[in-house]
């Protein structure tokens, strides 16, 4: 019995030697949003480039989980991870920060905010994007008419987004915010956004009442714009802008209808771009900037194609 | 023969250590380590204080199913009184005693009303919930919000400076949790009585048990624990989110489920439960260290769940 | 069929003979009523006939020819229907739903259900037994418990291949009001006129006499008359199915009496009985007798506080006593042994100590809340040894214990607190004959000690053998108190069968 158990042990140790792969600088990516599109893409373009570079990589999803990104975090720390990518407010994860800084591990947000204890964070400019999808739907309304707001202010980098927005309406005398919609997102955002939309709809049914929807990600957009559909006033010339511009909201511009433009960031830049800045901070190079932004596009029916 | 009572008694024990021995083997430098059982129990300890108060309903053979959105309301209460600039005293103990009143009103519809408690509490898991959103309009309360103070407590321990740990305070509360719910359930004839409840509730009645009251009672405790683990998650994460709960309550009742397969009887003892929600903690630890991928390690935690609760029913059949 | 024969049918649980050689003839259009006390066997020969217990011994005969039934698929089969009082009728179902509950529905196309045939099938069924009042399209939760009986009746008509043969009611007026009754009687007489077998179990005497043409007795397992109604009287069949004195073989009652009275319960009514009049000196029994049913269970009830007073009152101890539920109860020092241990009284799965100790914890108890060990142990171990329990340890799980020790762990929680008043709802039910004598020892072990008791039975013989006084008890209302120990267990009985307006 005794000699089996030592037999089975010293076999499991032999074989464990073979698993953990010959020397790689190990970085673990951690998320509590792998299942939203954006996020999917930026992981993307970081395996893209930590497969080129060689890396063993581990991507963890803790599933909305904030305190088990703080655990996660711990347990990479523990196993003495070269680098560890974050993809959530760093505010809330400061314990596992500052267990990686005493660590001396760099950890680098991934479109995640910027915090004293990240190396940088790379991102896209969202004030720039807030800006230049509201000045497109003020200027399409002409500076007047009832506007609806999509936003979602839990989430950092799309709450920055609603405050530009605001500022650029309030900044229009004749605009009107007539509603500041937080859709439920457990679904995806679409089809609660369509809901709270065509219940707006049939508040104000005399054409022309609504003007525009500006909403802070996509897919309220599409909601808005299914529910506008459906209501028959798709003529009424409501106009639509959403930020992110993914492939259904594309296509939807593609169309020519309401919704008329989006922003495109650049996720799989973005995951390229922190993979360079991990690589770089791993390597011992200091980053000065505690920011780095991936440009963005915006999309309307004129360039959707490219 | 007897090697198979053994396992039939303690298959779950056994269980676990070979999943420790398992990771010590594949994680030879990092797993069996004072440092990373400190980082497992910090881990685990805000679903341990879920887990133990649920016990105490379980006892009883009811369930609640509230607790993880009463954690996420709790946080957000105190969160909320944070940014109005309510001292941190006034902000825990009214996440306190939105925990009990939660609680008594679970416990009154179980036990007064007499809806079944899985009814019950499904409704107002979704309840707390809604009231979580709308206390906080849906945002992540965080930043300067949160009092550093406040935060500061789930990243500060008990330093041990011959070794050079610290242990920290999170795990400290939940193991004075264990041992105050342990206390109550075993020590009381409070408890006593509860085990006569979830025994025969018909019986306990006739001889002489003041059920409602009890079970009452029982379910403001479990409402308790959930908002304490709710304030250790928020000063864990500094923040607090509306979901911030959502995950505990599915794992705190599979926690309570792997300890029931130790006792005598099947019936929940917390010492147990302990050992069942550090075997969950045990594996999300060691197959991350394993750079196990985030989905495969969850399928993996359900199949054991279900693999030691089906051997101990199997088991105990055959008694 | 015209005859159907059981000869020599015997069946035995373990040591005790349920059945012993009993041979009954049945004859189709006849109504024949099986009587005798309870634990008699009357029930067993139904099971036997259902094919649901093996019996060790019978043979059957059909018309003269040998029949078996090995289950009660077979029983089925040959024609054989059981009406109980529990009717396993599912209320959110129609009527003609329910009738097809164990029949193929029939289809159109070989697919859809064909409701108008369903419809009209159960309907001439219910008309077969000349019921028209019925709608077959109404949920069977609208219609009254003997129109949902009618149904059960009717459900059995429908089949096709076999054709019923052979009836068995077993107390089936027991639920039903006055009227229903005498339409379920029409609908026997119908099933007997259709040439039907008709098995009628009851206690209720007046009705045997109205509907039976023959009767047959059964005492002990053993069959000990059977006659043709017209020959017999309401007195005859009393006295055979009580057969000799059964109360000698009781422990004799040492000690005596005591003035002090224990308990007056004056004119109590609660929502379920009425006008409940008695006195319990310290020391004395009192004993429940009635019909099943008649409100044994109410009083136990209305003393334990589960149901409360809606008038009168009640002083125990010489106090007000007005219980607000079972711990007020048990902290008077009144003690329960309920009537089912298993469902009301055990927690199976627990120990002797959880088991005895339960009542008792804020007793038991150190700064009002602290468990306190020692004491449990003490106390479950000083009282196990006073019933005689047999156990292992006092953290056995009571599941391991045999029946009649699962009982006496009953009674040890309920003395263990020195009870001053002590109820006791079927305390031998299901207990064998030496835990029997153990526990009738008990109850004058306590009687001596000035317990005053209350013991409910259905055996009449405990009744006679254990009590002071008798109060008797007729749908839910107390009909006298028999205070002469003298009289005999047939006048007892015929109190039972005397209706309130002869």
């Amino acid at each position: 019995m005794k000699s089996c158990i030592k037999f089975i042990s010293f076999t499991l140790l032999f074989l464990s030697m073979f698993v953990s792969k010959a020397w790689a600088e190990k970085v673990t990516v951690i998320t509590p949003y792998l299942a939203q599109p954006g996020t999917q893409m930026y992981v993307e373009g970081f395996k893209n480039e930590a497969s080129k570079k060689g890396w063993d990589l581990n991507i963890i999803d803790t599933k909305g989980d904030v305190a088990e990104v703080i655990s996660r975090i711990e347990d990479a720390v523990n196993q003495k991870v070269d680098g560890i990518v974050i993809n959530v407010d760093p505010s809330q994860i400061a314990a596992g920060l500052e267990v990686a800084a005493a660590a001396n591990i760099p950890v680098v947000g991934m479109d995640s905010g910027a915090d004293p204890l990240l190396v940088t964070n790379v991102t896209s400019n969202g004030y720039a994007m807030a800006a230049e999808t509201s000045v497109y739907v003020a200027n399409r309304i002409e500076g007047k008419g009832n506007v609806v707001m999509f936003v979602f202010d839990a989430f950092p980098p799309v709450q920055i987004r609603g405050v530009i927005a605001d500022a650029v309406f309030g900044n229009f005398p004749d605009i009107n915010v007539m509603d500041r919609i937080t859709p439920d997102v457990q679904d995806g955002g679409i089809a609660d956004s369509r809901a709270k939309m065509e219940a707006l709809l049939a508040a104000n049914p005399e054409a022309g009442s609504i003007a525009a929807v500006w909403a802070a990600w996509d897919q309220p957009a599409i909601g808005a714009m299914q529910a506008i559909e459906a209501a028959g006033r798709s003529n009424e010339g409501i106009v639509i802008v959403g930020i992110d511009a993914n492939p259904q909201a594309r296509d939807a511009i593609s169309q020519g209808g309401n919704f008329e433009a989006s922003i495109a960031q650049d996720f799989v830049g973005i995951g390229s771009a922190t993979a360079n800045a991990i690589g770089r901070a791993m390597s011992g190079e200091e980053i000065k900037s505690k920011v780095i932004y991936v440009p963005t596009v915006l999309i309307t029916s004129a360039n959707v194609g490219n | 023969m007897k090697i198979l009572n053994l396992i039939k008694k303690y298959g779950t024990l056994i269980g676990f250590f070979g999943i420790i021995i398992f990771f010590t083997i594949n994680l030879p430098s990092t797993f069996l380590t004072a440092k990373n059982f400190i980082n497992i129990s910090q881990q685990i300890s805000m679903l341990a204080v879920v887990a133990f108060t649920m016990t105490v309903v379980m006892v009883m053979n009811d369930f609640d199913l509230s607790v993880g959105s009463m954690a996420s309301l709790a946080g957000i209460v105190a969160a909320v009184l944070f940014s109005m600039g309510y001292p941190i005293w006034i902000g825990i103990l009214a996440a306190l005693f939105v925990g009990i009143i939660g609680g008594l009103f679970n416990g009154f519809l179980v036990s007064i009303i007499g809806i079944l408690p899985f009814v019950a509490t499904l409704g107002t898991l979704t309840m707390f919930s809604g009231f979580a959103f709308l206390i906080s309009g849906g945002r992540t309360i965080f930043g300067r919000d949160i009092p550093s103070e406040f935060s500061s407590f789930a990243r500060s321990g008990i330093e041990i400076s011959s070794l050079g740990l610290k242990i920290p305070f999170l795990s400290i509360l939940a193991l004075l949790i264990l041992f105050i719910v342990w206390f109550i359930l075993e020590q009381t004839t409070y408890g006593r009585r509860l085990y006569a409840i979830g025994g025969n509730t018909e019986a306990s009645f006739l001889a002489g048990i003041k059920v409602k009251q009890l079970r009452l009672s029982a379910f403001a405790l479990t409402g308790v624990g959930a908002a304490i683990a709710g304030l250790m998650y928020s000063s864990r994460v500094a923040s607090s989110n509306p979901t911030q709960g959502s995950g505990l309550m599915l794992e705190a009742i599979a926690a309570v489920f792997l300890g029931m397969t130790m006792s005598e009887e099947g019936e929940p003892r917390v010492l147990y439960t302990l050992l069942g929600v550090l075997i969950l903690g045990v594996l999300d630890n060691g197959l991350t260290q394993m750079n196990v991928d985030s989905y495969i390690r969850e399928v993996l935690v359900g199949f054991i769940v279900i693999l030691a609760v089906a051997f101990s029913s199997i088991t105990k059949k055959r008694n | 069929m015209q005859k159907l024969e059981l000869l020599n049918l015997t069946k035995s649980f373990s040591s005790f003979k349920a059945l012993s050689n009993v041979s009954i003839e049945f004859l189709s259009g006849e109504t024949h009523a099986l009587m005798g006390e309870n634990g008699a066997g009357k029930t067993t020969l139904i099971k036997v006939l259902a094919g649901i217990l093996k019996p060790d011994q019978m043979t059957m005969k059909i018309d003269n020819k040998i029949q078996n039934i090995y289950s009660s698929i077979q029983s089925k089969n040959l024609g054989f229907n059981f009406i109980h009082q529990e009717l396993n009728i599912i209320s959110y179902l129609s009527v003609a739903e329910n009738m097809f509950l164990n029949h193929p529905y029939p289809k159109k196309y070989k697919t859809i259900i064909d409701w108008n045939k369903i419809y009209k099938l159960s309907s001439n069924a219910l008309k077969e037994l000349g019921v028209t009042h019925i709608d077959v399209k109404k949920k069977c939760a609208k219609l009254s418990t003997g129109d949902q009986m009618l149904v059960k009746i009717a459900s059995c008509l429908i089949k096709t291949d076999t054709n019923p043969t052979l009836y068995v009611f077993d107390e089936p007026t027991a639920a039903l009001t006055l009227q229903e009754s005498e339409k379920l009687f029409k609908v026997i007489n119908n099933l007997k006129k259709r040439g039907a077998i008709i098995l009628y179990v009851s206690h209720r005497m007046n009705e045997i006499l109205q509907i039976s043409d023959k009767v047959t007795v059964l005492r002990d397992g053993i069959k000990v008359l059977t006659d043709k109604t017209s020959k017999l009287s309401k007195e005859k069949i009393i006295r055979s199915m009580v057969g000799k004195d059964l109360s000698d073989n009781f422990p004799e009652r040492t000690g005596n009496i005591n003035k002090n009275i224990v308990i007056d319960v004056n004119n109590v009514h609660t929502k379920n009985i009425r006008n409940i009049n008695f006195k319990i000196k310290a020391g004395e029994v009192l004993g429940i007798a009635g019909l099943s049913n008649s409100g044994q269970r109410e009083i136990f009830n209305m003393l334990m506080g589960v149901d409360s007073m809606t008038k009168g009152k009640i002083s125990f101890m010489d106090q007000k006593y007005e219980p607000i539920g079972p711990s007020d109860a048990w902290k008077k020092l009144i003690s329960f042994v309920p009537r089912e241990r298993r469902k009301e009284a055990l927690m199976l799965k627990m120990s002797v100590k959880s088991n005895t100790t339960t009542p008792h914890y804020s007793k038991i108890s150190k700064f009002f809340f602290l468990a306190n060990k020692k004491e449990e142990n003490l106390i479950t171990n000083n009282y196990s040894k006073k019933v005689q329990l047999k156990y292992e340890n006092i953290n056995q799980p009571i599941y391991q214990l045999s029946g009649g020790n699962q009982q006496k762990v009953v009674f040890s929680r309920a003395l263990a607190s020195n009870p001053k008043l002590l109820l006791l709802d079927e305390p031998t039910r299901g207990v064998d004959v030496g835990a029997k004598l153990d526990i009738y020892n008990l109850i004058i072990q306590l009687t001596k000690n000035g317990c005053g008791i209350v013991l409910n039975s259905s055996d009449l013989s405990e009744i006679m053998g254990m009590c002071d006084k008798i109060l008797i008890l007729k749908d839910h209302e107390q009909y006298k108190i028999l205070e002469n120990f003298k009289i005999n267990s047939q006048d007892v009985l015929a109190n039972f069968y005397e209706s309130k307006n002869q």
